[in-house]
């Protein structure tokens, strides 16, 4: 990838909690990825990851309880930890854009859908209201809600889980920003309204230009939209690489028990492939690697913390024994077909 | 089990205003109690009649035989002491009665809904409409004066708080899924109430009586200080105040010379108040800091 | 009050003027019925009185009670009549605009009612407003600065002012402001403003001191006016400040906690405007909830405040009448209490409605 074409450069971003009883809580811990223009990149992982702490930092909304305690976060020539309120007020919703994963709460119920997206309209691109209101128009049309001049005056309440999540996709690419972060944005939506909503995500992308970190926990969604893949476990990233690589060459073991888990229809499953153990408390990391007590291949070497290995172009995986397990995924699935 | 205990127990201890609130109503627990030894009454007089021990009708200072000072010819010491007993008789008897009245009304309204429930509020509105004071005056002086005529108007008119909240909680629980697989199971609506509403409902309904233990004796006071409720002479805060008042309408300064007349029986209501309020919070806090204000 | 279900939804638009409408009027419809209900309630208390007791509001003098004409006064009265035939006859006479006479008052009932209302609704007003907008900007403020000192200080102030009896801090307002600083006096107004104010050259208006005084352009009436307001008002406004601070301050945390704040500064907006705009108009809901309980409490404050700063009004009428047993006053007092707080509610109710649209009116 041409080094231009980075809009975003993550290095070694640290973000940690403290808690009511003076314990840190190493919610993101030394990170680092690249997003390229135009692209759309997917951070997978369970809850509790990190994934949507590090979204959050990036547009520095973390809550008072939590610190971004190192690192640099690049975007077009400038650290966004350096900047102050102020400036990251006129990046944000302007040049980064955020949705959520619940329409239903992440509207304010009080206020129109159409008060909400021209007040972001108006507050960014400096013009009057009857001016933002047509532009509001126009997104909803883009987004594909029909009626979009009666649909402005409805409240949040009147519309339909699909419908509001079209709504906060308007009002995020109201001011046609380089980079969207969307946070789970159809974990809360029924099945088919959610391939609705991925469309809508991948025809926006390209006709905007626009790069996207995909945040979710649904591999599906991942394997239709995202062009690379981050996989994160316990605030440390474990596995990146291109869909292909990842889907089809897995390395990390967390990565593989990943892809087994899902349910499928085209080959017989007696139960339910599932990965044993539970996540960490962040309170309480076992040292070195962080998926050790759930790993099959863990021995005293996983005492240490893995470095980064590239496995192949644009491949890389943090894992002292990723040769092996690759090697034994592979073996498994010739004997599953 | 036991972790929940000591979840509660710490939580409850662990606050500032928590410990105040126990410790001032275990203060006032206290001097209830040994009211007897702490201003003995005469003999053979109703220890609940404050002795007159003055014949000049202006409150005398504070001194070493009434240490609060006399007020209406009486001692104010022994007003305030005994004064204890009658505020936590008042209201615990008022709150009790008129709490358990109102979880009735406002179960049945709340549980079998529809044309109960339209009526039942209605009812109630209308009761609502009156202000409290206004009504419970009314009825006194209709009913006569004497405690118990009060509590009996304050509980007349003091048990739609109670029914209006838990109505309101049942409505809401109504539609958990706990209550529907009851039904299906055929459990008779009673025991539902019983055994499943109640419970998950009562613990608000606790809190407001605490609280309201505190309004219902400043209302009681209140209708004292009217003149309406304790007879004269009788150990009530209210009563006491009510001596004071004359003597703070009068200008140059004169009320500030007759401040005991005023701030031991104010005083001693504040912080009775206080410690229920801060008690209803403590456990609040504990049951459910979701509903913390 | 009548409580509001939030089950449904409340359409925007011309649909919604229509429901609103058609909400309003059932409720103007109840509000005979309910005051139906209230007069029922007080009359039944009044009918456990014997008709010597009520025939003694009729009687200036105790001598004549004790002439021979006693029963005849009390057929002639009617006070021996079953009460359901006394009730039909206040009715009767209550549909005919007559109210009966006060005793207490020295005029007919709905006279003596409407002479007085203005004061206590000025003094009303002046509590409200107060309450509530100061009330809500320390809610807030208490929330912003959530358990620092100013948080704690504040809550510190609210508790104990609810738990002061507003009678209690009335008498110390008196004792430090009027007795010891001759600041702020009891009663309505000063002797010498007393006299302009009845004088025929003084126009009443609204029957308030304040607004009259001010439309006279008499200032000096004004300031004097004020003066004599503010023991009052204090006393009124310190208790229930005390509580809407709470609600405030429990509803801004809360809301302050939602994903609608998150977005609105992911949105880039200030964080004034995200607060002032998106935060508070939400945690605004709760308090308009209860600021229907807190009109309730003000006008039954009336009643102790008015008594103690000896002032002209509904409130302290209806205590007089009360303790004198002037059953007519009483019976007309609560009922134009009861109205004016019904009318009250429902006004607040109405703007409950406007603030929060998933409203049902119901």
């Amino acid at each position: 990838m041409n080094t231009n074409d980075t809009i975003l450069n993550i290095e070694n971003l640290k973000v940690y909690f403290y808690n009511d009883y003076g314990q840190e809580l190493k919610a993101v811990d030394d990170i680092s990825f690249q997003v390229y223009k135009g692209e759309t990149i997917a951070l997978v992982g369970e809850s509790g990851c990190g994934k949507s702490v590090t979204s959050l930092a990036l547009m520095r909304l973390i809550d008072s309880n939590g610190k971004i305690v190192g690192g640099k976060i690049n975007f077009n020539n400038s650290d966004l930890l350096f900047l102050s309120e102020k400036q990251m007020q006129n990046i944000r919703g302007k040049d980064i854009s955020m949705i959520f994963q619940e329409p239903a709460s992440a509207l304010n119920p009080v206020y129109t859908i159409g008060d909400q997206i021209i007040e972001a309209i108006t507050l960014h691109q400096k013009v009057g209201h009857h001016e933002a209101r047509k532009r509001a128009v126009e997104m909803f049309k883009l987004v594909g809600i029909p009626d979009p001049e009666k649909r402005l005056n409805e409240y949040p309440h009147e519309l339909s889980g699909g419908m509001k999540q079209r709504g906060m996709i308007a009002m995020a690419l109201s001011c046609h920003p380089q980079l969207l972060i969307a946070d789970e944005p159809t974990t809360s939506l029924d099945v088919t309204i959610q391939a609705q909503i991925i469309e809508l995500m991948i025809s926006l992308q390209k006709q905007l230009n626009m790069a996207v970190i995909l945040i979710t926990h649904d591999l599906g969604i991942v394997a239709n939209m995202a062009k690379r893949i981050i996989v994160m476990y316990a605030g440390k990233i474990v596995e990146e690489g291109d869909r292909h690589d990842i889907f089809k060459n897995p390395c990390h073991p967390y990565t593989i028990g990943l892809l087994r888990s899902i349910p499928r229809l085209d080959i017989e499953q007696e139960k339910l492939d599932s990965i044993p153990g539970m996540v960490p408390d962040p309170s309480q990391f076992p040292q070195g690697c962080r998926f050790r007590n759930r790993c099959s291949f863990e021995d005293e070497q996983c005492l240490n913390q893995p470095n980064k290995v590239n496995v192949s172009l644009n491949h890389f995986v943090y894992c002292h024994h990723w040769k092996k397990i690759n090697q034994h995924s592979i073996e498994k699935c010739k004997i599953d077909e | 089990m036991k972790s929940e205990t000591h979840r509660i127990i710490k939580k409850l201890f662990l606050n500032a205003s928590a410990i105040i609130g126990f410790v001032l109503l275990g203060v006032f627990i206290v001097i209830a109690i040994f009211a007897p030894f702490i201003a003995p009454p005469k003999e053979g007089r109703d220890p609940y009649m404050m002795p007159i021990v003055t014949w000049t009708s202006s409150p005398q200072p504070p001194s070493p035989e009434h240490p609060f000072g006399v007020a209406g010819k009486r001692d104010i010491f022994y007003g305030v002491i005994w004064g204890t007993r009658t505020a936590f008789r008042v209201g615990i008897i008022v709150t009790v009665v008129s709490t358990l009245i109102g979880l009735f009304i406002g179960s049945i309204a709340g549980y079998y809904g529809k044309l109960f429930d339209e009526i039942l509020m209605r009812i109630t509105d209308i009761f609502m409409a009156i202000p409290f004071l206004v009504a419970a005056l009314v009825l006194a002086a209709i009913l006569g004066s004497g405690l118990n005529k009060v509590m009996i108007a304050m509980t007349i008119f003091g048990w739609m708080y109670p029914a209006r909240l838990i109505r309101g909680n049942i409505l809401q629980v109504k539609e958990e899924q706990y209550i529907m697989a009851a039904k299906a199971l055929g459990v008779k609506d009673y025991l539902i109430i019983i055994r499943h509403v109640l419970p998950n409902t009562i613990f608000p309904v606790l809190i407001q009586a605490s609280m309201r233990m505190g309004s219902l004796v400043i209302t009681a006071a209140a209708l004292s200080f009217l003149g309406v409720g304790a007879p004269q002479g009788y150990s009530d805060w209210g009563a006491l105040l009510n001596y004071s008042r004359n003597w703070m309408l009068g200008g140059q300064g004169e009320a500030l010379l007759y401040w005991y007349s005023t701030v031991f029986p104010g005083a001693a209501m504040v912080l009775f108040v206080l410690s229920w309020n801060l008690v209803g919070d403590a456990l609040r806090d504990v049951f459910d800091p979701r509903l913390r204000v | 009050m009548i409580v509001l279900r939030r089950e449904f939804y409340f359409p925007s638009g011309v649909e919604g003027l229509i429901v609103l409408i058609f909400y309003i009027i059932r409720r103007v419809l109840f509000i005979p019925i309910t005051l139906f209900g209230i007069s029922l309630i007080v009359f039944s208390m009044i009918g456990m009185l014997s008709p010597y007791q009520r025939l003694a509001t009729f009687i200036s003098s105790p001598d004549r009670l004790k002439s021979e004409n006693v029963d005849q006064l009390i057929s002639m009265y009617g006070l021996d009549d079953p009460i359901p035939v006394q009730y039909g006859r206040w009715f009767k006479n209550l549909l005919q605009g007559n109210l009966g006479w006060s005793y207490v008052g020295k005029a007919p009932v709905l006279q003596a009612l409407l002479q007085r209302f203005p004061y206590t609704l000025e003094l009303t007003l002046y509590s409200a407003i107060p309450i509530i907008l100061i009330g809500t900007w320390m809610g807030v403020l208490s929330a912003l600065h959530h358990n620092r000192t100013l948080d704690h200080s504040l809550r510190i102030f609210a508790v104990v002012g609810w738990s002061f009896p507003d009678f209690v801090f009335g008498l110390f307002v008196l004792m430090i402001f009027y007795s010891t600083l001759g600041l702020f006096p009891p009663g309505n107004l000063s002797l010498w403003a007393e006299g302009i104010v009845k004088s025929t050259s003084f126009r009443s208006f609204t029957g308030m001191t304040t607004i009259d005084a001010l439309l006279n352009g008499r200032l000096d009436v004004f300031i004097n006016a004020l003066r004599h307001l503010v023991g009052p008002v204090l006393t009124l406004t310190y208790v229930q400040l005390a509580y809407i601070l709470r609600i405030t301050r429990s509803s801004m945390l809360d809301v302050l906690q939602r994903d609608y704040v998150r977005t609105a500064r992911a949105k880039g907006l200030d964080e004034r405007i995200v607060i002032n705009k998106h935060a508070k108009r939400n945690a605004m809901i709760p308090v308009a909830t209860v600021s229907g309980q807190t009109i309730v409490g003000l006008m039954a404050g009336t009643v102790i405040v008015e008594a103690i700063f000896n002032r002209t009004g509904l409130g302290s009428f209806l205590a007089l009448a009360a303790q004198q047993l002037d059953y007519a006053s009483i019976m007309g007092g609560v009922l134009f209490f009861g109205l004016i707080l019904i009318i009250g509610n429902l006004l607040v109710d109405i703007s409950y409605a406007y603030i929060d649209p998933r409203v049902r009116l119901d």
